[in-house]
Parts: C-alpha cells; sequence; structure tokens
C-alpha cells in the first residue's frame, strides 16, 4: 500500500506554525514525566549501588532496617569470633558494629533543620565498604571527636566544610575530612568513630554489624547459626539486598510522576487533536486531490496517523531533550526509610528518554486518530470543490 | 442579532473545537489546583485550638533519639505546666501492612483530656479505657477502615520497640485534625519491652497562652548540659519542622505546577490564535462594513475569556467535586488527609484562567490588527 509519506512529512515543516504549540506542548508533558522517573529512578540506583556482595547485615530480629535494630556489646562479643567469618592476615575478624544516630542539624541558607544519618564505624567498617572513598582531609582518628561528611551533604548542610565544627548535644563534633560514596546510599550519610559516637550519644548498645563471611556456605551456616540462637537473636541479610528494599522513597515519586504524566497527556491527547482536525479541515482539498491520484482512504488514514505521530516524536524529543540538562543534578529529601536527608540524582537513562518518546508517541497516535478517520472520509467531489 | 448573540455564535459553531479548547483548559486546571492542593497538604500545618496551648519536647539529637522516663518529675515540677504525658511511636506492623495507615502512640491514658482536650469520646469509654491496662482507643477514621468495633483486639507487631502488643479496643475518638491513632497505655509498653525506661517524646500543656514562651524555655533550660538535652517547642513549630524535612520536594511540586501553567498557555494560546486565523476573512468583511478596531479585540477577547472560564468552571469545579466528596484518606492508603480544595486555591485556579482568556486572544488581535481589509478578503485559508 502506497503511503503519501513525503505529504505527511513535509506538512509537518510547512505548516510549522500551527504545529509547533503542539510539539511544545508534548515537550513539556514529556519532560514532566522523564524528570519525575528520573528521581526515582535516581533513588533506586542510589540504593542499588550501595553494598558489596561479599557483606552481610546482622540487625535484630523483628527489625524492618537498621536505624531501629540493636546489637549489644555481649553479642558483639559472641560474634567476633564466629568461625564462619573472614579473618585478615593479622587473623582479626572482618566485622565492623556500626551505631547509627539521626542528628538533627541546621541546613544551609536557613531553610530549617533536617535529620542527618551519623555513622559509627569501626577500623574494618572502611575496609568493608571499598565503594566509600575519602575525597579530602583524612579519616577520623579513633577516640577522637572526629567526622568525616559525604562531600554531597556538605554542600547542603552549615559547618561541613573540612575544620569546622558543628555542635552536637554534649559534643563539638570537627569536620576532618570528605567522602565520597560512589552514588550509593553512604553519600548521605557522616562517619565517625564508632564507639566515640557511642559514648557522645549515650548509646549502650550498637546498631547493627556488618560482617564478611568466609563464603557462601559459611554465610548460609551462620545465618543459621544466629537465628536460631538464644543468645544473639538476630537477622542476617546480604548488604546489597538490605538497601535494594529501601524502595519506601522511590514508590510514592513514582506514583506521583505516573498520575501527573496521566493527566497532562489527556490534556495533550485534547491539545494534538484540535491540531489535527484543524489541519485536515484546513486541507480537504489536498486530500480529495491525493484522493484523486490514485491514492487509497486506508493511505490517506495511515498518512496522517503518521503525521501525528511525527509531529509527537519531534515533541517527545523536544521534552527528552528540555529534561536531559538536570541529567546528575543532585537534589535531596527526606527518605522514608532512614528518616533521614537523603541526597540523590536525577537519571536519565536511554531507557527512560525511550519511555518518554514512545509516550509522546502515544500521545500523538491517539491524538490524531479520530482526525485522521475524518480525512480518509472526505468525499472526493466535495473535497476538490471546497475553497 | 445582538452582538453577545453574534459573539456565542461564532464561538460554537466548530463544536467540536470548542469542547477540544475547553477540555484541554480544563484538564489542566484540574492539575494545577491538584498540585497545588497536594503542596498544601504537605506544607501547612494542621491546626486546631488547643495546638497553641501544646509544647512538644524531644531530644535535642533528633526525633529519633529517646528521652529518660525520669525528666517526667522534672516537668511536671516547672512553673506553667499544666499536664503532661508521655508520647511514644510504636511503629508496629499491623496484619501484612508493613506501613500501617494509622500510627500507634503509647501515652499517659489519664493525661488525654487534659493535654490533647481535642480528642472526643464517651466518658464510659474513656474510665473503661483507663482501667484497663492492655486495652487501647482508636481514632473514628481507623474504625471506620478497618470496621472495628469496641471490644475488638488489634495485634501490633513491633519493629521499633522490641515487643508484640496485642490491644483491646475499648473506646473510639474524634474531633483531632486527624482521627486516625491508636493510643494505649505507656505502662504496657514498657511491661512488654523489659522496662527500659524511655520514652519517645513528651507532650506537655501550659496553664495559659502567655506562659507557653516561658514553659519552653524553662524545659529547654532544665535540662541543659545533661546526658539527655531537650529541645521544647510549640507544637506548631515541631510540625513545621518536620515540614522543613521534605526538602527540595517541595520546589519540584512548585517548578511542575509553572510548567503546567506554562504549557496550558501555549497551547490554549495556539488553538484560539487558529481559530481566529480561520476567520481572517470574516474579521475583513466585519472591518469592511465598518466595525472598529477595538470591538473586534472585543469579540475575539470574550471568544477566548469565555473558553478559559467554561474550562475553569469544569477543571476547578471537577476537583472540588472530586476532593469533597471521595474519602481521600481511604483512596491514597492514609498518605493525605485533609486535601482540601481551599477558597484560595480556587481562586488561583480561576485566576489563572482569566489570565490565559487575556494572553491567549493577544497574538490573534495582533495579528488581526495589522491585517488590511484587502488582504484579509483575499486570504483563503
Amino acid at each position: 500500500m502506497a503511503l503519501p509519506l513525503k505529504y505527511n512529512f513535509h506538512n509537518v515543516i510547512v505548516r510549522w506554525r500551527s504545529t509547533l504549540a503542539t510539539i511544545l506542548g508534548i515537550g513539556m508533558v514529556v519532560a514532566v514525566y522523564v524528570l519525575l522517573q528520573a528521581l526515582a529512578v535516581g533513588l533506586e540506583q542510589n540504593s542499588a549501588n550501595t553494598g558489596d556482595e561479599r557483606n552481610y547485615l546482622i540487625v535484630r530480629k523483628g527489625a524492618t532496617s537498621e536505624s531501629v535494630s540493636q546489637v549489644t556489646r555481649e553479642q558483639f562479643r559472641y560474634l567476633q569470633y564466629m568461625d564462619e567469618i573472614a579473618k585478615d592476615e593479622e587473623g582479626k575478624a572482618v566485622l565492623s558494629a556500626d551505631t547509627m544516630v539521626l542528628v538533627s542539624l541546621p541546613r544551609k541558607e536557613g531553610n530549617g533543620e533536617a535529620n542527618v544519618l551519623v555513622r559509627g564505624v569501626m577500623e574494618k567498617g572502611k575496609e568493608l565498604r571499598p565503594q566509600v572513598r575519602l575525597v579530602a582531609g583524612r579519616w577520623f582518628v579513633p577516640g577522637n571527636r572526629e567526622v568525616v561528611v559525604s562531600r554531597r551533604l556538605a554542600a547542603r548542610f552549615q559547618n561541613f566544610q573540612i575544620g569546622e565544627q558543628f555542635h552536637v548535644p554534649g559534643a563539638d563534633l570537627k569536620v576532618v575530612g570528605w567522602l565520597d560514596g560512589g552514588k550509593s546510599a553512604f553519600d548521605s550519610e557522616v562517619w565517625m568513630d564508632t564507639d566515640e559516637a557511642r559514648n557522645i550519644f549515650g548509646r549502650e548498645n550498637y546498631t547493627s554489624v556488618l560482617v564478611r563471611p568466609v563464603d557462601e556456605v559459611a554465610a548460609s551456616k551462620l545465618k543459621g547459626r544466629l537465628e536460631s540462637s538464644k543468645q544473639i537473636a538476630a537477622r542476617l541479610q546480604r548488604e546489597t539486598e538490605y538497601y535494594r528494599e529501601q524502595t519506601k522513597t522511590a514508590g510514592p515519586i513514582r506514583i506521583l510522576g505516573n498520575l501527573l504524566a496521566t493527566i497532562m497527556s489527556v490534556g495533550a491527547v485534547f491539545a494534538a487533536m484540535n491540531t489535527m482536525y484543524a489541519t485536515v479541515g484546513s486541507r480537504t482539498r489536498e486530500v480529495g486531490t491525493l484522493r484523486v491520484l490514485g491514492f487509497h482512504r486506508h493511505s490517506i488514514l495511515l498518512g496522517f496517523l503518521l503525521e501525528g505521530a511525527i509531529l509527537s516524536f519531534i515533541g517527545g524529543v523536544l521534552g527528552c531533550l528540555l529534561a536531559l540538562p538536570l541529567h546528575g543534578y543532585a537534589t535531596g529529601t527526606l527518605g522514608f526509610d532512614t528518616f533521614s536527608e537523603i541526597v540523590f540524582e536525577f537519571r536519565l537513562t536511554p531507557e527512560l528518554l525511550a519511555r518518554g518518546i514512545l509516550f509522546a508517541v502515544i500521545i500523538g497516535l491517539v491524538g490524531s486518530l479520530l482526525p485522521a478517520w475524518r480525512a480518509s472520509r472526505v468525499p472526493v467531489i466535495s473535497a476538490l470543490k471546497s475553497v | 442579532m445582538t452582538i453577545g448573540g453574534f459573539i456565542i455564535k461564532n464561538a460554537l459553531r466548530n463544536k467540536r473545537r470548542a469542547l477540544l479548547s475547553i477540555l484541554s483548559v480544563a484538564v489542566s486546571l484540574f492539575l494545577l489546583v491538584t498540585l497545588l492542593v497536594l503542596l498544601r497538604e504537605l506544607t501547612t500545618p494542621m491546626q486546631d485550638a488547643d495546638a497553641a496551648m501544646r509544647i512538644a519536647v524531644r531530644n535535642r539529637v533528633s526525633l529519633a533519639n529517646t528521652l529518660p522516663y525520669r525528666q517526667r518529675a522534672v516537668i511536671e515540677r516547672i512553673p506553667g505546666v499544666a499536664a503532661i504525658t508521655p508520647f511514644t511511636f510504636f511503629g508496629g506492623k499491623f496484619r501484612n501492612e508493613d506501613i500501617p495507615s494509622f500510627a500507634q502512640f503509647a501515652m499517659d491514658p489519664v493525661q488525654l483530656t487534659n493535654v490533647f482536650g481535642e480528642a472526643k469520646l464517651p466518658l464510659d469509654q474513656l474510665n473503661n479505657w483507663i482501667a484497663d491496662r492492655s486495652s487501647c482507643i482508636i481514632g473514628i477514621e481507623t474504625a471506620k477502615r478497618y470496621d472495628f468495633k469496641i471490644g475488638d483486639k488489634i495485634k501490633l507487631v513491633g519493629t521499633v520497640w522490641p515487643a508484640d502488643l496485642e490491644l483491646t479496643i475499648k473506646g473510639i475518638y474524634k474531633g483531632t485534625p486527624d482521627d486516625r491513632n491508636v493510643l494505649f497505655h505507656h505502662d504496657y509498653m514498657d511491661e512488654a519491652c523489659g522496662r527500659l525506661g524511655i520514652v519517645g517524646t513528651w507532650w506537655v500543656r501550659a496553664k495559659s497562652l502567655e506562659e507557653v514562651p516561658l514553659v519552653v524555655e524553662r524545659i529547654n533550660k532544665e535540662f541543659k548540659n545533661t546526658s539527655a538535652e531537650v529541645l521544647a517547642e510549640t507544637e506548631r513549630s515541631f510540625v513545621l519542622g518536620f515540614i522543613s524535612m521534605w526538602g527540595n520536594i517541595k520546589i519540584l511540586i512548585g517548578s511542575i505546577s509553572t510548567v503546567v501553567v506554562f504549557t496550558l498557555i501555549l497551547v490554549s494560546g495556539s488553538t484560539m490564535s487558529m481559530a481566529i486565523r480561520e476567520r481572517f476573512r470574516e474579521l475583513a468583511v466585519l472591518k469592511a462594513l465598518g466595525f472598529r478596531r477595538h470591538e473586534l479585540f472585543a469579540f475575539i477577547l470574550a471568544e477566548s475569556f469565555g473558553f478559559a472560564m467554561l474550562g475553569a468552571l469544569v477543571g476547578v469545579g471537577g476537583a472540588w467535586l472530586l476532593y469533597t466528596n471521595i474519602n481521600i484518606t481511604a483512596a491514597t492508603k492514609g498518605m493525605f488527609v485533609a486535601f482540601e480544595l481551599t477558597p484560595r486555591i480556587m481562586a488561583i485556579g480561576f485566576g489563572v484562567a482569566s489570565l490565559l482568556g487575556v494572553v491567549a486572544s493577544i497574538m490573534p488581535s495582533i495579528s488581526m490588527a495589522r491585517m488590511s481589509v484587502v488582504q484579509g478578503l483575499k486570504t483563503l485559508d
């Protein structure tokens, strides 16, 4: 079946004035859709990026997240001597008992206060998380009231520059370095010595323990031991899995994004329909001519549908281009998993951009279906007579 | 034919386009007011009459840190304090809901009417609750949602606290801004957790409005440089503190609203121009008949303004109907409570619509004014 392809394609260009607004409108819808999804993707990638396949996290039985867990010092002592846990060259167990505290700190530019996650780690805690790198200054010295803050948090909170001090109840903490978590959840944390954190914040217990078992067999053995043991009664989970499950924040953003996109797309369909009806209406004679030239009804229908698709495709590409500059832009909000400020980036993946463009094309097709059908039904004689 | 009749006839001669234009304005305005309502829901603290008298006391480190039980006796002695209750977030799981639609708090039941006076329930229910340590009262919204009756049992699995609780419902209250919470004996939770001697927050009621700032200051001073420094603040600033944690999400929703308004003006403006361009020849005829430029302006403006207003009526009115008639708490699984379309937001919706009506008529008006009669009569398109 022959299609008047060239005709339809040229129309989009020649009549750019009337199509421009529709293209821009669809572009905006796509931009909003893509950006909101990019936020959710950024959040999810943040969690997915976090952790090491070889590590396992131990939390209190029944605790749904690290922040509500507790591990006593007695439990930690048991763990330290378990054979299932890997040893370093000096024979020390590779594990770190962490202390997590939420501290309310003032944001920059007087934007009120927000909770910041302070994580106390042991010496091995750094080795267990190779993705966390020191990017400026030095590491904290155990026993000193020193902290290393995430570089991304430093941009958002007061007194987080190296050499500065910030106040928490009972102590002043000195910032001695900046860390980079490699786009992981650690980018939203402040690190210090675990026992120092317990002292300052008056915690008798640790929060969780991160361990590296000798191998997978040892890991499952350890899991069985911990879950059946009366003394320890803890839960063991692979670190990467634990972070992957932290999706309470991304979910609502995704829902909001889908909801907005749906409502906006209805508006865009109306706009596209209007434009296409107008195009078809003002081109009745041209359609008649095409019919006389031998193009079949179906060809006219498909041709106009295609015109709508081309129109919205351009809109979709435009929307993606509008959204693209925000790729990698860091933003922050309250994370529902940790109840603290989490910093993450807009991530515009190729897949997401493709979805945005596909979304635009669907809007265009739906919007031009009725007008195209109408164009294909135009009686040839009356079409040629019309002015 | 009157001028008004002429305008209406003109506007409706392409009924399909008129309908599509109105609907696209309506959809956009619906979205705009929805976003504004959402923003308001996220950023406006819920108010009630008693809130001004209430003071929240939390650990200065952050809300997630607990306070020692011994502070109660100290706060009770502070001048200006009328009543105090511990108020601890239990955060248990209910059935298979990871985040239940209701929050659970442990408190001192005797102090309920003294501190949270707006919670209303029959006196016998209150007394039954006070008398039974393992009982609770629930908000009317939660009662409706789960079809709970007095005497039913609620089983909560502890996540934050190391205990599972089984509570018998002894009363159903209403009258608070968010009638969903489950309230139970702090004592009972303490016992189940093994007497940890800690609470989440203290809620204090001052004797009078004038004494509120003084009491806040006294409480803060009392615990300065102790092992558990506190932050006492009025209920209002406590809630505002929560809101400030939302961070950039507020800006995000604000920018989306702006984009929506911009898109709306763009698309509707172009539709209007399209409608006028089609009529160039007729406008030229009108000009030739002796109609003045400003009269033609008025025709165009009236038509576009009319479309915009009809769109606003459908969009904003539809949103109003929707949000007042559906149970938003149930529909969003407890994420939103009030979701109220305030008169102010409605006014913004109509304001944007009238602006749109004016802006959309500018472009066609300009080209209409520029055209000469001869040129207009020659136009084919």
